[in-house]
């Protein structure tokens, strides 16, 4: 019984108009977008590996090491095709130096060759699916129970032995089958375009990833079509139906993200905890210039001068950039001279001493305020972002949203993973500064007996996630979507089972 | 006709759309006039620290020296914020808010430049880990909320009419087609129109208690001419709901005809459609553009190298020098120009591309009619072009009223050292004009006002030859 009434509903969907109007749109739109995505992507790669080319000549042509800032660039996400998340609005070139700890808030932006582009807003596939096929989920449901209703022949099948329950589950299956078609078949498009485009290496944990897009994209329709299945349960007319049905959608995809977000707009002026923070941060600054005045005062060498009066071919600098939104401040110094003037014989063990002095204690004093700056930027910036995101979450489309981000790896956490990995590099940067016994020698602010020898430098690579931290992190969305579909469908059945016919 | 308009009217009010409709618009437009009311004083008290602190640093070289003011110039110029940035948000988030005129090139540690004018490059907003959304401005809410409201109040005009056998019936009475369907059109428009000016007008009501944002006559025409061209976009969806209905004998078939139809001209063509075209005009990439720079100076330098440099003063040094910095600086100007040029050009291209969809023209119209959005950042562009020449105009003119100076611009040794009364110093005032946007967008109100006929015709033609 229960394979007739899934056939009669397959049957009674596929030979519909609207059927071949959201495959033919859903094919259009995807493959037409797949195509501007996957160019863009190129250009975001082409960009990429050109800045990486630039920035290691740039790193291998200083002749001292002090003058030593290496940059190091974000390589831009393949899986962004699917949701460009924050993958190409946040900063993807950032530099390192043993002063500063980089958060992603100093990050720059390499790949803006128009700026004006960016007003013209590029969407993803998950996008298109956010919009078009919940819309077409609806389609398929409104009028499944009222449409039936009205022709009356839902009295007809009740007359026979068939249980509601059955006809709730054989309607229900037959129409994801459905929409299965269009969301399968387009997605099967893109990954031919994705495949047979050279510049894209898909790795075999890419593939599981997209694979855990495409079922949340399906969680997520699911959810669509229940919502649509219900209203349809509870208007005894299908015009009712469809009318609430749209507004509904239209409530949720357009309407609800913009309010919520609008409704807690933060605000820009800094809070009480971040001047805190940015006043403690700026005392352990203060507090190493005291002991940097000290030593330079106490020193052998007459005065209280850095650069202890040698001169050259170069520049010397010192000062203390700030910036109090993003609790920025540190000690900016770089003393590099390629040929000096004189040989200053008796000055150069003395600059050799404090650099020996200044530079490990400048690193212990970044790694200081980097602990206190962690915190707040986490209190001050990160939470409220956070906090949105769990309020759009009240919306499908929120938790779809951020299921899918968190496959592709494009979310907030994703792009942290690469600010992580470049803190460890500046480690490692330091470690080697350390090996070349750097600080002490006069390498470090003068090229007069030899440049700085950067051969051996390692060079940063960022490995994205693996795809069980991809998991994890996608999971709670996706177990909500579930429980969502759950939820509807007990909500239908019972009303379904209560209501008159 | 005005019988069938009344008889659709009263259809319509009892209806459950109209209900929610209603809620829907009122809750947007309040949402939007709330966000207006706590965003635009934070903008203006932005704004005007900015000009304070402007005002306060060219003051404070004018009070030095001429030649200070020569050489740092007038500093940061900022954009003034329109007291109609609810109507459209424009990308000012894309958009920067400021023009550098300042910042002259630093030689050596005693030796400095003159300024030069130079436009940001980077997206400004480049450490925001917000979520975003679109923003809920009028342009939102007319572009995609009341179209997708017009195309729910006409898909079954016709079509439901004929499906439960009234139209028959109506026609079998000795009226013309075309009275029908423009009493449906006008009964249609009427309907959905009450909803909205009732919403606008409570938005402009919470916007106007705010006794800071005063909105001024010039304002509320602009407001005006925004309603105006939400009707005229309104009528297009009505219009193009009216044809389908006409075409098709199921209104659950037309909804999906017409759902379809809008999410292709509405949702996918501004954006697909921009991003594929615009790759077809050249740009300066970034490598290009510090190629042309270094390549620029680097021939500037072999020119002048012996004659700058020299630890002398005499005036041939002197003359050399000014020479070579107003160079140097002509030659960074042209060079950034080029590329904003450039860069102008391919988003107009793709902007213009865009407009055979109406959300793109409605949506560039209420910019333009708000003083938002390029078109207006393009005016603060050249305002900023003008008075960077008026500057110069001004320190050149000053210099030789003195009659010490040695008139060599740039140089300390050459120029009035005497201080100079900051009131008579330029002051940059960023302005906006409705005549010029007027001129600029005329073509596109046109293209709307032609759109909506085509519609309109196309459902009169379909309707006279359709049987019932």
């Amino acid at each position: 019984m229960m394979m007739t009434l899934i056939r009669r509903e397959l049957l009674n969907n596929l030979m519909t108009f609207r059927f071949a109007a959201v495959l033919l749109i859903t094919l259009l739109l995807v493959v037409a977008n797949t195509g501007v995505l996957i160019k863009d992507y190129e250009q975001r790669l082409e960009s990429y590996n050109a800045s990486v080319k630039t920035h290691y000549r740039e790193i291998q042509e200083k002749e001292t090491y002090s003058a030593g800032e290496v940059e190091v660039d974000r390589p831009p996400n393949p899986l962004s095709i699917f949701n460009v998340g924050l993958d190409k609005r946040l900063g993807n070139e950032i530099w390192i130096s043993h002063n500063n700890v980089p958060t992603l808030w100093e990050a720059r932006m390499n790949a803006s060759d128009n700026p004006y582009l960016n007003i013209l807003s590029s969407i993803d596939i998950v996008f298109i699916f956010e919009v078009v096929l919940s819309l077409m989920a609806l389609l398929f449901a409104y009028d499944a129970l009222a449409g039936e209703r009205e022709h009356g022949t839902l009295r007809l099948v009740l007359t026979h032995s068939v249980r509601r329950g059955h006809i709730l589950l054989a309607k229900y299956i037959s129409a994801m089958l459905c929409l299965l078609v269009p969301l399968l078949l387009s997605l099967l498009l893109a990954m031919v375009l994705l495949t047979t485009t050279v510049s894209i290496s898909l790795s075999a944990d890419d593939f599981l990833r997209i694979g855990g897009i495409v079922l949340t994209s399906i969680a997520y329709l699911s959810v669509f079509y229940l919502i649509g299945l219900l209203i349809s349960a509870v208007t005894q007319r299908t015009g009712t139906a469809l009318m609430l049905a749209m507004f509904v959608w239209g409530a949720l995809v357009l309407v609800y993200p913009n309010l919520i977000l609008a409704a807690i707009r933060s605000s820009d002026i800094p809070q009480a905890k971040a001047v805190s923070a940015f006043n403690q941060i700026k005392q352990v600054w203060d507090e190493f210039d005291r002991e940097r005045k000290q030593y330079l005062a106490t020193d052998a060498f007459p005065g209280e001068d850095p650069t202890f009066n040698i001169n050259g071919m170069g520049f010397f600098y010192e000062h203390f950039p700030e910036e109090p939104r993003t609790l920025l401040y540190l000690y900016n110094s770089m003393m590099t001279f390629g040929k000096l003037d004189e040989k200053f014989e008796r000055e150069i063990p003395h600059a050799q001493n404090y650099f020996q002095f200044l530079i490990p204690s400048t690193i212990k004093t970044a790694e200081r305020a980097w602990l206190i700056r962690k915190q707040a930027l986490e209190d001050t910036l990160v939470r409220k972002a956070n906090m949105k995101r769990v309020l759009l979450k009240f919306s499908p489309v929120g938790m779809y949203d951020a299921a899918t981000q968190a496959w592709a790896g494009t979310d907030l956490r994703g792009v942290r993973d690469f600010f992580d990995a470049v803190r460890q590099y500046r480690l490692t940067f330091i470690d080697y500064l350390d090996s070349k016994n750097a600080f002490a020698s006069q390498k470090w602010f003068t090229a007069d007996a030899g440049a700085a020898d950067w051969r051996a430098l390692p060079t940063f690579s960022f490995k994205r996630s693996s795809i069980e931290i991809n998991a994890k992190r996608a999971l709670p969305d996706m177990f909500l979507l579930l429980t969502m579909n759950l939820l509807l469908f007990t909500i239908i059945f019972l009303v379904f089972i209560r209501s008159e016919v | 006709m005005w019988h069938i308009a009344k008889r659709e009217l009263y259809d319509n009010l009892n209806s459950l759309r109209f209900a929610l409709t209603t809620v829907l618009l009122l809750a947007l437009m309040l949402t939007n006039a709330i966000v207006h009311l706590r965003e635009h004083p934070k903008r203006v008290q932005k704004y005007n620290d900015a000009v304070t602190g402007y005002e306060n640093r060219l003051a404070s070289y004018a009070n030095e020296s001429l030649y200070l003011l020569a050489q740092q110039g007038p500093g940061d110029l900022h954009k003034k914020p329109s007291p109609l940035h609810f109507c459209a948000e424009g990308g000012d988030a894309f958009l920067s808010g400021t023009v550098n005129a300042g910042d002259p090139f630093m030689y050596s540690a005693d030796m400095t430049g003159v300024w030069k004018l130079s436009y940001p490059a980077v997206t400004p907003n480049l450490e925001n880990v917000r979520p975003d959304a679109i923003k809920l401005d009028w342009g939102f809410i007319i572009g995609y909320v009341l179209s997708l409201v017009a195309l729910l109040f006409t898909f079954d005009a016709i079509s439901g009419e004929r499906e439960r056998g009234t139209l028959r019936l109506m026609l079998a009475n000795s009226i013309p087609r075309h009275t029908v369907l423009i009493g449906k059109f006008l009964g249609a428009l009427i309907s959905v129109s009450i909803p909205f000016t009732l919403s606008v007008l409570i938005n402009l009501l919470v916007i106007s208690t705010d006794s800071d944002l005063h909105l001024n006559a010039e304002a509320w025409e602009r407001l005006g001419i925004i309603f105006c061209i939400a009707l005229l976009y309104m009528s297009l969806f009505l219009a193009l709901g009216l044809l389908v209905s006409t075409r098709v004998r199921q209104s659950a078939v037309s909804l999906v005809i017409l759902l379809l139809v809008w999410v292709t001209l509405v949702v996918f063509m501004p954006n697909t459609l921009a991003s594929m075209t615009g790759e077809f005009s050249p740009s300066m990439l970034s490598g290009e553009f510090w190629k042309r720079y270094r390549q620029l100076h680097q021939e500037l330098d072999e020119k002048y190298e012996d004659r700058v440099w020299s630890d002398n003063s005499d005036i041939k040094t002197l003359t050399a020098r000014s020479e070579y910095f107003s160079l140097h600086v002509v030659l960074d100007e042209r060079l950034n120009e080029d590329r904003l040029n450039l860069q102008i050009n391919q988003f107009r291209h793709a902007r213009s591309i865009i407009r055979v969809s109406p959300v793109a023209i409605v949506q560039h119209l209420l910019e333009s009619f708000a003083g938002t959005g390029f078109e207006r950042h393009l005016q603060f562009i050249e305002n900023t072009q003008r008075y960077a020449r008026h500057f110069r105009e001004f320190v050149v003119d000053t210099d030789r009223k003195d009659p010490k100076s040695r008139h060599l611009i740039g140089i300390r040794e050459g120029m009035a050292e005497k201080p100079v009364s900051p009131a008579s110093v330029p002051k940059f005032e960023d302005t906006l004009s409705l005549s010029k946007d007027f001129n600029t967008r005329a073509m596109e109100l046109l293209l709307l006002t032609l759109f909506v006929m085509v519609l309109l015709s196309g459902a009169y033609l379909a309707f006279v030859r359709v049987e019932v």
